[in-house]
């Protein structure tokens, strides 16, 4: 379907699957199977210019939005999600810092995030704190010129590979949500340690780790935006980046679907091919017709977003839980059309439909988002 | 420094369309690409760009207008400027030809240090023009390289291997180099220069703005060769043999072959 996209979003959509169809094809199932971190993709990225899409202009990006980053996002999928989210977990890092930062820590990390020198990572569920991110527990103290953090966060994408970590403590537990502030934590700083590596059913390519803050000792000057406004940080990335989690669904449902198609071309039973058999047709058509209808959520939804849009919770979440619901039906039924081939490691849709899983989990799992959808469908009427 | 590298535009011969009864090959755009040995010349000459500051890459095709679609790659890549000579009346220029009008060419635009080809093109192979566009020029130049070196601004340093041998040459700019196909590969594009490139024209040159152009030595006829005729290549002898059976009389057949054929 023509998306109307820009020649300049043409371009980076091209220059993404061409890296994608070059590079990241020919990894993928290897960094899957030996949980190896991308870096040598990252670094492809980085030269290409890929890595500052949505970087303002003025701090060395290409001045694009959450549009430019979910087409890097939606091609690299269509290879290697694991890949793919190793790219995006640094846009969740770095929006907060293009959201709340100061002018200093805008000058000091973006420029070098645009031009990949730096990984980032975005850090707030802990053990106890998923769904309800409210509940947070690692605190952070003032003593003088430094906030003194302390607790533990777990699955962090990125962990242990970033350069800089967006980090949620509590400032004043009495405030509730109102007393949850942001840090910029950079990898080394004294007490910041890198916890287990979790071992996961998809995006093996990514590394998820917990992250431990023994009285780690951050600059006050690392503070975002103000004290207490941590939980509005957070929510307003979200609202940002889960576009990005849709794109990555829609990347791997393209992806599943044009194994499927190939293969069923191929594959001959009963004197046939599988394209032939009219079940197996209607099983393409929907792949089809859900995949479009999620890509065009996406978009539309990025283009109002970066129109300058001020509410969009509601479309960021609707995007996100359509297309990772998608991704998941798509994969499923691709394996379905592959059959015994579909469910082994020799073709990619079986680790496609392990990937999908985790779209319909994090930035916040389907059920939180249909209860922003609703909480906001219900304030509007 | 100032580098100039040739890059030809063929027909890519995976999409080659042939019409057997008017024994042409199409050469619309759709068919074209950059011929492979000059992208890793063209690769050697950004390697040098990397490390020295000042480096100027200037870009020469000979082709019809189709060429253009071809030629903007080159800036996405990181060129800074090219150019294509593009003229009716050196349609059918064999290689004695076209090295004669690219030599006409690089004098009128200027000073090069350096001169970079690719070995052969993929449609021609004969491997003759650039050394025959360093005689024009009456520059020094060195043939199959496989790897380039910058030494200093007056010196490079220029490997060939043969084999098992490696020879090192050392040559005084201004000089030409052609560059054996697969020693460089080209690297990908960068974002900024695609959009570089979407407003990109190359600059267009014809023979009129030569001085002292001797139009009897270009075209089909000036040309000294000329092609005798184009034969298809058939597979149709090609014979497939399928050995069915258990896994170990397939290993035996297998066996079998490589012995008949080693
Ligand atoms: C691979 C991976 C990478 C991640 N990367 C990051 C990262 O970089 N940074 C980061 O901060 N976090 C990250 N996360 C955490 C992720 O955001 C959480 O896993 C997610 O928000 C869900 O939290 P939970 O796992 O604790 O599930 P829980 O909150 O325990 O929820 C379990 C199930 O119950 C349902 N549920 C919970 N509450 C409700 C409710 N009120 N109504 C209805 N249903 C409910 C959920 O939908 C879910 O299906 C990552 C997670 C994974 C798996």
């Amino acid at each position: 379907m023509e998306y109307f996209l820009s020649e300049e979003q043409k371009i980076i959509k091209k220059l993404a699957k061409r890296i994608s169809d070059e590079y990241v094809s020919k990894v993928a199932i290897k960094y899957d199977k030996e949980g190896i971190f991308p870096k040598d993709i990252l670094d492809l990225l980085a030269y290409t210019e890929l890595t500052g899409v949505y970087i303002p202009k003025e701090y060395g990006g290409f001045g694009g939005g959450v549009m430019e980053m979910c087409l890097v996002v939606e091609e690299l999928s269509r290879n290697c999600a694991g890949v793919a989210v190793s790219y995006a977990a640094t846009a969740l890092g770095a929006y907060p810092i293009i959201l709340y930062g100061k002018e200093e820590q805008k000058k000091k990390y973006l420029p070098k995030i645009a031009k990949g020198e730096l990984i980032a990572a975005f850090a707030l569920t802990e053990a106890d704190a998923g769904s309800d991110v409210s509940s947070i527990k690692t605190t952070a103290e003032k003593k003088g010129d430094y906030y003194i953090l302390n607790g533990s966060k777990h699955w962090i994408t990125n962990g242990g590979e970033a350069d800089v970590y967006v980090v949620f403590a509590v400032t004043d537990k009495s405030k509730g949500p109102r007393g949850i502030s942001a840090f910029i934590v950079e990898k080394g700083y004294e007490g910041f340690y890198c916890g287990k590596k979790e071992d996961k059913m998809g995006i093996r390519a990514s590394s998820t780790t917990e992250l431990i803050f023994e009285d780690c000792k951050v600059p006050k000057e690392n503070l975002l935006g103000r004290e207490g406004t941590g939980f509005i940080v957070a929510m307003k990335t979200f609202d940002r980046t889960r576009p990005g989690v849709a794109a990555m669904a829609v990347g791997i449902a393209q992806g599943a679907y044009e194994h499927a198609v190939r293969y069923a071309k191929e594959r001959v039973q009963f004197g046939q091919p599988l394209s032939s058999f009219q079940a197996i047709q209607h099983m393409l058509a929907d792949m089809y017709i859900n995949i479009e209808a999620a890509r065009a959520m996406l978009y539309s939804t990025c283009r109002m977003i970066d129109s300058g849009a001020k509410d969009f919770s509601k479309e960021s979440s609707a995007c996100k839980v359509f297309a990772s619901d998608v991704a998941m039906k798509v994969t499923t039924d691709a394996v379905q059309i592959m059959g015994g081939n579909g469910y082994v490691k020799d073709y990619p849709v079986e680790k496609m439909m392990r990937d999908a899983k985790v779209t319909q989990i994090f930035e916040g799992a389907n059920q939180i988002q249909r209860n922003i959808i609703a909480s906001e469908i219900i304030k509007e009427y | 420094m100032k580098i100039l590298v040739c890059i030809k535009q063929v027909v890519d011969p995976e999409k080659v369309e042939y019409n057997a009864q008017t024994k042409t090959i199409k050469r619309n755009a759709q068919y074209l690409m950059n011929n492979p040995a000059d992208l890793s010349a063209l690769e050697f000459a950004l390697r040098i760009k990397d490390v020295y500051k000042d480096v100027h890459i200037t870009t020469l095709s000979m082709g019809p207008a189709e060429c253009e679609s071809k030629i903007k790659e080159l800036i996405e890549v990181g060129c800074d400027s090219c150019v294509l000579l593009s003229d009716k009346r050196l349609a059918g220029s064999d290689a004695y030809s076209t090295a004669y009008a690219l030599a006409k060419a690089i004098e009128k635009l200027g000073n090069f240090d350096l001169i970079l080809c690719g070995e052969s093109s993929l449609d021609g192979e004969t491997s003759i023009v650039p050394p025959q566009i360093a005689e024009y020029l009456n520059i020094p130049h060195i043939a199959f390289a496989s790897n380039i070196k910058v030494l200093n601004i007056e010196r490079i340093e220029v490997e060939r291997k043969l084999k098992n041998l490696l020879f090192r040459f050392e040559v005084k700019l201004p000089a030409l180099i052609s560059v054996k196909k697969d020693s460089a590969f080209l690297r990908l594009p960068k974002l900024s220069f695609m959009i570089k490139a979407l407003s990109y024209t190359p600059q267009i040159l014809s023979v009129d703005d030569f001085e002292n152009f001797d139009f009897d030595r270009v075209g089909a006829e000036g040309s000294k060769t000329s092609v005798d005729s184009f034969v298809e290549q058939s597979f149709e002898d090609v014979k497939c043999e399928i050995y069915d059976g258990i896994e170990d009389a397939q290993i035996e057949c297998i066996a079998d072959l490589v012995t008949r054929f080693l």
